[in-house]
């Protein structure tokens, strides 16, 4: 009885949330789960095959629904956290949601994206059977410490999900260092992409000894075709390899000789689709027509979302220094004349610490056929000034973002790029939405 | 051609560089060449680390993780006298964060108490309970007036009768209770406020930089006051934020 309560609870408070405008899912979760803190195990014990997590820096999310998407299109009936709530009341609301009003549910697999501070919590409801890292990058410090102790919270959740198959990322030093004496599977990118990309600020000593670590080459931050000549650890033998990488249009590479050809930005995501594909093998689901299962993704809000505004506005979201390293990374492969619109928030959703500007590398900005810059954010001075002291003064510096995005709806630019912080993106996906249906109308 | 120049030694930023230090070194490099003063920006790191402690104006030491911070602590001990001579002639230091810590007598933590530079006399005890004292800080100082930063640390700081940067308004500063942050003794400047201190206050930037061209240049006049529009703007938005 507790059980039904706690879907209906978590069933009335979504619909009461959606009426109410709210975006978060993982509250109606959290009260569901004082109603019956064992919710989520009863409920986890309809999923009839495998119960898949995504952990890591960045790239869960995307992953996470990526899969999602290959499973439904593949026939499978799938529980999702797909809306990105992470924490244990997202993962109740997922349950509870998938279920009927009598409280039950059928699906084959269940695929969550999981926080890397939660994993341990969640895993004294769920006994996940695979497990996918997909990177340890250095995040908000003042939320997570050092990636240091985010790797102790994950290794104490790998313990407790014991026999769990792990899909790590084969070309990141710090994630590869979860698979040692466990069952582990890698991915990897084994040619090199992009060019200028030799700088590294995590991981660069060796995750064992301490030596410097070297490289036959890096794809970016501290992934790469890595070893250390003091201790001989290196990058692990790939089991799911991508190679013949092709940028320039859409997304072109093969996994292991397969051809895929994905509509997708950004040499990132070639490491979410490398994690969907191995997933999938490791389940034994098949991959023969992958491309059409990966063809009905649609990418979460700000993950280069585009606005025709007359011209393209593109929107993305970055949350910290790797994000947005790859976030212009995208913006330099684009060779079209750009406006690029930066806003920094410091809400606790963000990390209230802006230490972290001065870790991006803003300056490329300037390399990337620049027309306009505009700040803006909460944090915009600070913003500012990180462009200041890197030689690149901003064209405009504003708290209002809606003014920097009619000011360059009228420049000859033929693209705009936003990229926005966390607490930002909702707003600011809210004002292009509003102003497509303005242009729409007229 | 600039009569005057600085050798900047930013000391192991491949170990030490968690909080964005680049900031600081930036905001001094540029600030010199604005008043067309010469800056030379060396970087003391892994297999490259002679340091001339004689040709050095202005060493900058950052924050960096627990054990990245103990191979630099190895490292820097080995030269540790000519480190504290270079301070007791004057030299310039930044250090902020755990680079703070380092130049002090101790750092204990529990029973566990490991030996530091003994450039400031000070100690550093690390929180039993693990607390980090994480926000926004603000603190006044009798001549720059408010300095606004950001600490993350988990040492509680006793700077005895060390006189500190500043007094602290808003955040916790050395040890959450003496209301005292950072510390001034001569030239050495060392402070929990980490990462891009100095651009959001160039007066303070100056001050270090005009500390470190007088030693050099006994003529030298002082620095040309520049705009400083933006960072004003950056800094009074936190005091404003905190204060009303």
């Amino acid at each position: 009885m507790k059980k039904l309560l706690a879907v209906w609870a978590v069933k009335i408070l979504t619909i009461a949330g959606k009426i109410m405008g709210k975006k978060s899912t993982s509250g109606p979760g959290e009260i569901a789960l004082k109603i019956c803190p064992d919710l989520i195990k009863r409920l986890a014990g309809n999923v009839g095959k495998e119960i898949i997590v995504t952990c890591g820096t960045n790239g869960k999310t995307t992953t996470n629904n990526l899969l999602y998407t290959a499973l439904t299109k593949g026939g499978y009936e799938v529980v999702c956290n797909n809306l990105g709530a992470n924490m244990i009341g997202g993962i109740a609301t997922a349950f509870a949601s998938k279920c009927n009003i009598f409280g039950k549910f059928t699906a084959d697999y269940a695929c969550l994206e999981i926080d890397e501070a939660s994993a341990t919590k969640v895993f004294d409801h769920i006994k996940p059977d695979v497990m996918v890292i997909t990177n340890m990058f250095r995040d908000q410090l003042d939320r997570y410490g050092e990636t240091e102790q985010t790797m102790e919270l994950l290794n104490n959740a790998i313990e407790k999900a014991e026999g769990v198959t792990l899909v790590l990322n084969g070309d990141d030093p710090l994630t590869t260092a979860f698979g040692e004496n466990r069952n582990a599977k890698y991915f990897g990118i084994s040619e090199k992409v992009l060019v200028n990309e030799d700088n590294s600020s995590e991981g660069r000593f060796c995750i064992k000894c301490g030596s410097p670590m070297k490289y036959n080459f890096v794809h970016y931050s501290q992934l790469g075709d890595f070893y250390c000549e003091e201790c001989g650890n290196k990058r692990p033998e790939i089991d799911y390899e991508a190679k013949e990488i092709d940028l320039s249009e859409s997304l072109k590479f093969q996994i292991n000789g397969k051809h895929i050809d994905l509509n997708y930005r950004g040499f990132y995501n070639i490491y979410n689709v490398l994690a969907v594909y191995s997933v999938m093998e490791i389940i034994g689901v098949d991959t023969k027509h992958f491309n059409g299962l990966m063809s009905d993704y649609k990418p979460q809000i700000g993950r280069m979302e585009e606005f025709d505004l007359g011209k393209p506005f593109i929107l993305n979201l970055a949350k910290n220094p790797a994000g947005f390293n790859q976030a212009i990374e995208t913006v330099l492969q684009d060779k079209r004349k750009k406006d690029v619109i930066i806003a920094i928030n410091d809400k606790p959703g963000d990390g209230i610490d802006v230490s972290w500007l001065w870790d991006v590398d803003f300056e490329k900005i300037g390399e990337a056929e620049l027309n306009k810059l505009y700040t803006t954010g909460i944090r915009v001075y600070d913003l500012a000034l990180r462009f200041k002291y890197s030689g690149i003064e901003p064209d405009m510096v504003t708290d209002d973002m809606e003014k920097a995005i009619l000011n360059a709806m009228e420049t000859d630019a033929e693209v705009c790029y936003v990229l926005v912080n966390y607490t930002a993106l909702f707003g600011t996906q809210k004002i292009l939405k509003a102003m497509r249906k303005e242009k729409e109308n007229e | 051609m600039s009569d005057y120049k600085l050798k900047i030694v930013h000391l192991f930023p491949d170990f030490l560089n968690l909080y964005g230090d680049k900031g600081n070194i930036e905001a001094m490099k540029k600030r010199l060449e604005w008043r067309d003063v010469e800056a030379e920006v060396c970087l003391c790191t892994e297999g490259n680390e002679e340091i001339d402690f004689e040709n050095t104006d202005i060493f900058v030491l950052g924050g960096g993780s627990d054990r990245e911070q103990e191979t630099v602590r190895q490292k820097l001990m080995e030269k540790k006298d000519a480190f504290k001579d270079y301070a007791e002639k004057g030299g310039v230091i930044l250090a902020t964060c755990g680079g703070f810590e380092l130049l002090g007598n101790t750092i204990r933590k529990g029973e566990e108490e490991t030996e530091c530079l003994g450039i400031l006399d000070i100690e550093t005890d690390i929180a039993e309970d693990g607390k980090r004292f994480t926000g926004n800080v603000i603190i006044e100082n009798s001549e720059l007036g408010k300095i606004v930063g950001f600490e993350n640390h988990s040492g509680r700081m006793n700077i005895k009768d060390n006189t500190p940067l500043g007094k602290v308004i808003t955040g916790k500063g050395n040890d959450g209770k003496s209301g005292a942050e950072g510390v001034i003794y001569k030239n050495v400047f060392g402070t929990y406020l980490h990462g891009p201190l100095l651009p959001k206050n160039p007066d303070l930037c100056d001050y270090i930089l005009n500390r470190a061209l007088k030693r050099k240049y006994e003529d030298f006049m002082g620095l040309m006051p520049l705009g400083d529009h933006l960072e004003d703007k950056a800094r009074r938005y936190i005091i404003k934020r905190f204060l009303g």
